[in-house]
């Protein structure tokens, strides 16, 4: 047996007679996974938004000839929002404390102009500042759009009363001017009893527009909505099974395990104070880190595939369709000891730096979170963190996993990722072994 | 004296922690056979003069050679082994990284002959057999020289008087030794020459009645 398979063999046994530790090192990563997951689902949770009401909302209001039960309509549009009613002063209170994310405000005369249908009347809209502003002005506008739905049905109901004016006769009335129309029917009638080309060219363009303004409807219903969308009801993953969830449930629980393991244990050694007796000829210091990169992979490699294993029974027991479970996971294990590899490097750097194995794993906690998140964080939005996280092992291993499961052609995808692995490794693992000499001190 | 080279010489070898001057620049030599004693007061730098010679710790400046084949057995003054290990595991896995030929006797012969107990993590032991399964790590690979760091400072006087024992036979086989104490008479009894350290440096280096006589005159 090797030198580092004997130092291997020995962590491995060292961790086997620390339960706590293990049972930690498994169920931490996996809560905070949880965690991390739930607070990536409030994506699909709703926001409390305050609706001020300064223009004395009446229950019911009759635009174009409709009778809209205001409450009903606003829980109908508010799907994805929760509407609160608040007065102005408590809503402007909840704003800044949190509470609501958005203050709604109908301005006074609001309904006065909706019912006038000659201009457009106007919504006030304040959003919290904060990471999730746009999210809330998305979710806002989503209201307003069905707001605007319901509307659009009332006005062309109320246009197209007028062209049945303009078609068939009869008494209107608008901006409060009542007023009578002949009609292109009774247009007709009062042509029936001419005769000559005149006559007969006025005829014909009554039939024409007839026939014209028949397709009227159709017409400002196709211009309300030029596009309109389908849901076709089908299997898919829910969010929580979806690929990206495995794949950054993969790679965080990895982080933390393989950080932590790396860091401890090789601070440990110096703690035992065998780093010099190692070091004395038995065991040469690279062989030292080498051994730690090798027990996060190992140990990385056994708790991701236990992860993985889970998640593929769920989607084989659920039938849920897409992706493979089970096909691919001879790529998902090499990608597992990539990336256990890389992170045990610089989790070894990290044990070397910090000295002693408390230090270490503290030190390796509060490193491991920032790393995840800078991988978190979409690079359209912050390059900056874009460009640190492509320089830590985590964002690579989550590519990894995801190209390795789910990719129709994953090889390309694969191999890059793969070299960012080895490449990072091998440096954060030479890092390591230069460092490593502060243990001997 | 023979013509063969020393198994371990240090040549103006130096170690710096920081800003501090553990030992300054120090030339010694250790041949085989010889029992040499290494005295001084606390922070004389004896302790790394040890570990330099011993490899598991390089010099700041200068030089360490160690001859080609030559194996060195180091008892640092704190014990060095795995608290959750057990004592047969601790002795099995440095026998094995020693390339021992036969790692699971070797240990067991050490276990009864510094009576350590089994089926105990090294971490649960007391001080004192701590220490013995630090005595008993070293002497695996069957070294030529034996380093040792204090090596009875927490042991009972019987245990004492059984390492020396032991220590002594090794010495009549060939083993060189060189060892840290703080006791006069071990150095009476056990050693043939005295190297002395003060704030880092040699202060003196001769044979036990030089030193005896510089003793009292001092």
């Amino acid at each position: 047996m090797t030198r580092v398979a004997l130092l291997l063999r020995k962590d491995a046994l060292i961790l086997r007679r620390s339960p706590l530790l293990l049972g930690l090192l498994l169920a931490y990563p996996l809560l905070i996974a949880l965690l991390v997951g739930l607070v990536a689902g409030y994506a699909n949770a709703k926001p409390r938004v305050a609706l001020v009401d300064e223009d004395g909302l009446p229950r019911f209001v009759s635009i174009g000839g409709h009778l809209f039960d205001v409450d009903r309509t606003i829980r109908r549009v508010s799907k994805d929002v929760s509407l609160v009613r608040l007065g102005h002063d408590e809503a402007q209170r909840e704003l800044r404390s949190g509470k609501v994310v958005a203050v709604l405000t109908v301005p006074p005369g609001f309904v006065a102009t909706l019912k006038g249908m000659v201009s457009s009347p106007t919504l006030e809209v304040q959003t919290a500042r904060g990471i999730i502003s746009s999210r809330v002005d998305e979710q806002v506008q989503a209201l307003v759009y069905g707001l605007n739905r319901q509307l659009q049905t009332a006005y062309i109901g109320s246009d197209l009363g007028y062209v049945r004016l303009i078609q068939h006769g009869g008494h209107g009335s608008f901006l409060g001017h009542e007023f009578t129309v002949l009609g292109l029917d009774g247009a007709d009638l009062l042509l029936r009893g001419a005769s000559g080309p005149q006559a007969r060219k006025l005829r014909d363009f009554i039939g024409d527009a007839h026939l014209a303004l028949a397709r009227t409807g159709d017409a400002l219903r196709a211009t309300a909505h030029p596009i309109q969308i389908a849901r076709v009801k089908g299997r898919g993953r829910t969010w929580a099974l979806s690929a990206d969830v495995q794949a950054y449930a993969l790679g965080l629980t990895i982080s933390l395990l393989a950080l932590v393991l790396a860091a401890g244990s090789l601070a440990a050694e110096r703690d035992e104070n065998v780093v010099g007796r190692l070091a004395r000829g038995l065991v040469t210091l690279g062989e030292l880190v080498w051994a730690k990169v090798l027990l996060a992979a190992v140990v990385a490699l056994a708790l991701g595939l236990g992860v993985s294993l889970v998640f593929g029974a769920i989607i084989q027991i659920g039938n849920v369709t897409g992706g493979e479970p089970w096909g691919r996971v001879p790529l998902l294990a090499v990608g597992l000891l990539l990336a256990g590899a890389a992170l045990g490097a610089l989790g070894a750097l990290l044990g070397a730096v910090a000295r002693d194995a408390r230090t270490a794993s503290l030190v390796a906690l509060l490193v491991v979170l920032p790393i995840v998140f800078l991988g978190l964080v979409p690079q359209e939005i912050v390059p900056a963190a874009g460009w640190i996280s492509d320089g830590l092992p985590f964002i690579h291993g989550v590519r990894f996993f995801s190209a390795a499961l789910y990719d129709a052609s994953p090889w390309w995808r694969l191999l890059r990722e793969a070299l960012w692995l080895c490449g990072l490794g091998a440096l954060f693992g030479l890092l390591a072994r230069i460092e490593t000499r502060r243990l001997l001190a | 004296m023979n013509g063969r080279p020393p198994l371990l010489a240090a040549r103006a070898a130096a170690r710096r922690f920081g800003s501090q001057m553990a030992l300054e620049p120090t030339d010694f030599e250790l041949r085989d056979g010889e029992a040499v004693a290494l005295v001084g007061p606390n922070g004389a730098g004896k302790s790394t003069l040890l570990a330099l010679l011993a490899g598991a710790l390089e010099p700041s400046a200068g030089r360490v050679e160690r001859r080609d084949g030559a194996r060195v057995g180091w008892a640092p003054q704190r014990a060095a082994q795995y608290a959750r290990l057990s004592p047969r595991e601790n002795l099995e896995l440095f026998a094995r990284l020693e390339a021992e030929e036969q790692p699971e006797r070797s240990a067991e012969r050490l276990l009864d002959e510094f009576e350590l107990p089994r089926g105990v993590l090294a971490g649960d032991l007391s001080v004192g057999n701590r220490q013995r399964l630090n005595l008993a790590i070293t002497l695996l690979g069957e070294p030529d020289a034996l380093l040792l760091d204090e090596p009875t400072a927490a042991l009972d006087p019987e245990q004492r008087r059984r390492l020396w024992a032991r220590l002594e036979a090794d010495h009549h086989a060939g083993t060189a030794l060189l060892f840290v104490t703080q006791h006069a008479a071990e150095v009476e009894a056990h050693a043939g020459r005295v190297v002395a350290l003060r704030e880092g440096a040699v202060a003196f280096a001769g044979s036990v009645s030089e030193y005896d006589s510089l003793a009292l005159a001092g």
